[in-house]
């Protein structure tokens, strides 16, 4: 994320069922056209209010880069806003801020995505913006230098200065071997003092290009508008022949990892992630569906079983979630977090979660309990009918991660499709100890105390 | 969305043609008791959202710091007999979310319910519990003020926080927004289940509530709703008003030692004033100066020139007394006395000169081209509308927004910033580690 909020650099995974449509009330129709150049352009009519939001999705984040070059996919996120062949650096951003509009892009391990949100009728000059920066990017040291600064003070801010942050960063680096999740997304320091200019420019030819983006809009707009826009701006720019990229699965995990990472913090902290699946893993995704719910019968609410349990029920945890992300495009990791409550350890915290994780393999889940869950996602899927943004999201998401932007329309309905017993079955196939690692993070002034 | 009974907006500027945008229509009634009610009906998703905002942030802790967060905490932890987990099952099974924040001026109760019969009775009649029942039970409150401890605590881990904190102290210094919202160790021990009751009984009172509703059900549907949620509520006292603040402060620089990598450094006063006569002139300023992002002056001097920090940025927030103008930035420990020098520059030059033509006109565009974005959801109304009942503007506030933003001049600008933004009396706080400075010498 360039600008000055977060949404990608999620450390505490709240829960949250990323659901969609629901047909009865409100139909879902989205409209897509390929471009000649391989394009995809998607189109949502919401007409509530005069406004639109634009977004560009690329096939490319910190999932595929390799040693040495991470950091690469966000730097490069970066620059897309410091000058093209006809753009300043910055004349970008002043354009659309002269026509009303607000635009950030945000930079995630399995896509890099730009957006502008508009009053409808200036759809046409963010379109005509980002099509010259798909292929016209002019890439220049000065601004370079001074980009990569910027950079590393955002990492300073987000990982170096945020006990938590960087706790997550060492976790993830344990966890996986040969997954390319386990590099951080914003990049290792290392790696952004190393990087050049010309790095960029070959990720940028790499990778930016028509047939490896997909186009979304969302708001009061028309379709067949829309895809005239998109050919008059898009359609001449040529397609790239590009290298898929590698598969780099991770290897299977052999046994239980731990490890301490000691941090100037005042409060402990805890993670833990067992290997799992996701979507576009698998060609049965029920179990996925079933890891989904899972993570909603531990987390999702304040009825949910980790606030009832161990911050109300033992108390042993001040704070504690679970989160599973099944739109990942490569296999992911189901992740417990929490910090353990004054005159508890994160030992004893940790063996409250696993006891937790033993009754879910152990027990059927509550009918009601499960209902709770699904009225949830029923509820949150027209909540998110509220927000163009979100649902503009999911679409380009899906679509990027290779799951395919259909996938939404079936969201709620294999939800409420997941019974008790496949909560049971998964959680026991899934949960096992030697899939897990676990990360304590250790006050560093009373690290020595005992 | 479509907003029954809009007034359609013709607004004439001379810089943009925009769209007309439906500006909606806030009703207004008052219940027998002494509440305020505002209502937005909304076409088109079968939502309903709700806040309850009663005069009671932690600015009426009186020297309990930290009962006005703690009270509001402990609400729907047990209710009308039901436990926490029985208040938040009943929410939960029809999908419903409710949530409380405390700030210096508020404690608000938010809510967001599907509005089909079932969820609608279920989660309203939560509400009512949570709003006019609650049991505080011994166990539940132990514990919640164990978690704010932790949390309180945890703010020594945060650079970020650290500064905030030191801020609010120094240019606040006797008024009530000197304190932390969560209070301090100290002051949370000494808490008991009694102030907290206290506290819940003198404030959570119809003459110190406002309701705003905002969604898809009729006004006669909102009236016998609210009817049923505060109709009961004890008529109670208006809160009465906070103490003025003390804004001829001498300006002075101060440092906290921290071990982080970043100093984070806050340049503030307080200045503003819900509904103050210098709002336009000073918000389309500082949007200028440093409340747009990439298009401001901070951003340009501190990151696109320097490449000094990552989030860089300056607002002027309107609270019930004077809140602060604050300009804020990160930079790696050796910049922090070139960032503070340009930063200081950056705001001289501003208010000795004011903005640029172009950069009037620029901000004016964006301002007003973005209007219909401030509307186009029902959370974003919501938030709206709570500002404009909030802070005692006019209800046809929107109405003139984009004219008023129009009227500006530059003029205007220098002169509300030379009247109100004294240099000489802002407060600088950095927290971080000192360390030998690194200058770069143009």
């Amino acid at each position: 994320m360039r600008k000055l909020s977060a949404a990608v650099f999620v450390i505490n995974i709240i829960y949250s069922l990323n659901s969609f449509a629901s047909p009865d009330i409100q139909p879902n129709i989205v409209h897509e056209k390929v471009l000649k150049n391989g394009l995809k352009v998607l189109v949502k009519e919401d007409r509530r209010a005069p406004v639109m939001v634009s977004q560009i999705w690329y096939k490319v984040g910190a999932s595929y880069e390799h040693d040495g070059i991470t950091g690469l996919s966000h730097v490069l996120e970066h620059m897309m806003f410091q000058g093209t062949d006809n753009l300043e650096p910055g004349e970008f951003s002043k354009i659309i801020a002269e026509n009303g509009g607000r635009e950030n892009a945000f930079t995630g391990a399995d896509y890099t995505a730009y957006f502008q949100t508009m009053e409808a009728s200036r759809l046409e000059v963010s379109m005509k913006l980002e099509a010259e920066r798909m292929h016209k990017l002019k890439l220049q040291e000065k601004e370079f230098v001074k980009e990569l600064q910027v950079v590393m003070e955002e990492r300073r801010m987000r990982t170096e200065d945020k006990p938590q942050g960087q706790t997550y960063e060492y976790f993830k680096a344990l966890a996986y071997t040969s997954s390319p999740y386990r590099n951080p997304i914003i990049g290792w320091m290392q790696d952004l003092e190393d990087m050049q200019v010309t790095d960029l420019a070959a990720w940028y030819k790499q990778w930016y290009s028509p047939n490896n983006a997909t186009l979304v809009i969302v708001g009061d707009v028309d379709k067949e508008q829309v895809f005239s826009l998109a050919e008059q701006y898009f359609g001449a720019i040529p397609a790239a022949v590009f290298k898929p990229v590698k598969n780099r699965i991770e290897v299977p995990q052999l046994g239980i990892r731990r490890s301490i990472v000691k941090q100037k913090a005042k409060v402990p902290y805890l993670l833990m992630g067992y290997k799992v699946p996701v979507l576009n893993s698998v060609d049965d995704d029920a179990d996925i569906y079933a890891l989904e719910v899972l993570s909603g019968i531990l987390s999702g609410g304040n009825s949910a079983r980790l606030a009832s349990n161990i911050i109300r029920g033992s108390q042993v945890a001040s704070s504690a979630s679970a989160g599973y992300d099944m739109n990942a495009r490569l296999p992911t990791l189901f992740l417990f977090d929490g910090s353990p409550a004054q005159g508890y350890t994160a030992k004893q915290l940790e063996e409250a979660l696993l006891d937790q994780v033993k009754q879910l393999q152990t027990n059927l889940v509550e009918e009601k309990e499960l209902s709770r869950i699904k009225a949830q996602v029923i509820a949150s899927s027209v909540y998110e009918k509220d927000s163009n943004f979100y649902q503009g999201m999911q679409l380009g998401m899906l679509e990027t991660v290779g799951v395919g932007w259909q996938k939404a329309d079936e969201y709620v309905d294999k939800v409420k499709g997941v019974t008790a017993k496949q909560l049971r079955d998964v959680a026991k196939k899934y949960l096992i100890e030697d899939h897990l690692t676990v990360v304590h993070m250790q006050p560093e002034e009373t690290s020595n105390a005992n | 969305m479509r907003i029954n009974l809009a007034i359609l907006l013709g607004f004439l500027t001379l810089l943009i043609s925009t769209h007309s945008i439906a500006v909606p229509v806030i009703q207004h009634w008052k219940t027998d008791n002494g509440a305020n009610v505002y209502f937005v009906p909304t076409n088109g998703l079968p939502i309903l959202d709700a806040q309850l905002v009663f005069d009671a942030g932690s600015t009426r802790d009186a020297g309990k710091n930290g009962v006005a967060a703690l009270t509001s905490a402990l609400l729907d932890q047990g209710a009308a007999g039901q436990s926490a987990q029985q208040v938040a099952e009943k929410l939960e099974s029809v999908g419903a979310h409710m949530g409380v924040s405390t700030s210096r001026d508020f404690t608000s109760i938010s809510y967001r319910s599907l509005t089909d019969d079932e969820a609608l009775k279920t989660s309203w009649g939560v509400l009512n519990d949570v709003l006019n029942k609650p049991d505080f039970p011994a166990v539940d409150f132990a514990r919640e003020k164990k978690r704010t401890l932790l949390g309180i605590k945890k703010r020594q881990e945060s650079p970020a926080t650290l500064a905030q904190l030191a801020l609010y102290r120094e240019i606040y210094n006797h008024h009530p927004y000197a304190n932390a919202i969560q209070g301090v160790e100290e002051t949370v021990s000494a808490l008991e289940v009694v102030d907290l009751k206290q506290f819940y009984q003198q404030y959570y009172v119809a003459n110190n509530l406002t309701v705003v509703l905002v969604g898809g059900v009729t006004q006669e549907q909102a009236k016998k709703m609210v009817q049923e949620l505060v109709g009961s509520l004890p008529a109670g006292k208006k809160a009465s008003l906070l103490p003025e603040v003390n804004a001829d402060i001498e300006g002075k620089t101060i440092h906290q030692e921290y071990p982080s990598q970043q100093t984070h450094l806050m340049y503030s006063l307080p200045v503003l004033k819900q509904n103050d006569p210098d709002y336009f002139p000073l918000y389309v300023g500082n949007h200028i100066l440093g409340g747009s992002g990439f298009s401001s002056r901070i951003v340009k001097e501190i990151r696109e020139e320097r490449g000094l920090a990552y989030s860089a940025y300056s607002y002027f927030r309107p609270m019930r007394q004077k809140g602060p103008f604050l300009i804020g930035l990160q930079t790696r420990n050796e910049k922090v006395s070139e960032a503070s020098t340009a930063v200081k520059q950056t705001l001289k030059t501003f208010i000795q000169h004011g903005p640029t033509d172009e950069e009037l006109t620029a901000a004016k565009k964006n301002i007003m081209g973005g209007f219909a974005l401030k509307l186009d959801s029902n959370k974003k109304l919501l938030a709206n509308v709570v500002g404009i009942v909030t802070s005692g503007v006019p209800l046809d506030y929107l109405n003139s927004y984009t004219q008023k933003v129009a009227a500006v001049t530059q003029e205007q600008i220098m002169q509300a910033f030379q009247q109100r933004v004294k240099m000489s009396s802002m407060v600088m706080v950095t927290v971080g580690q000192s360390v030998e400075q690194k200058t770069n010498v143009d």
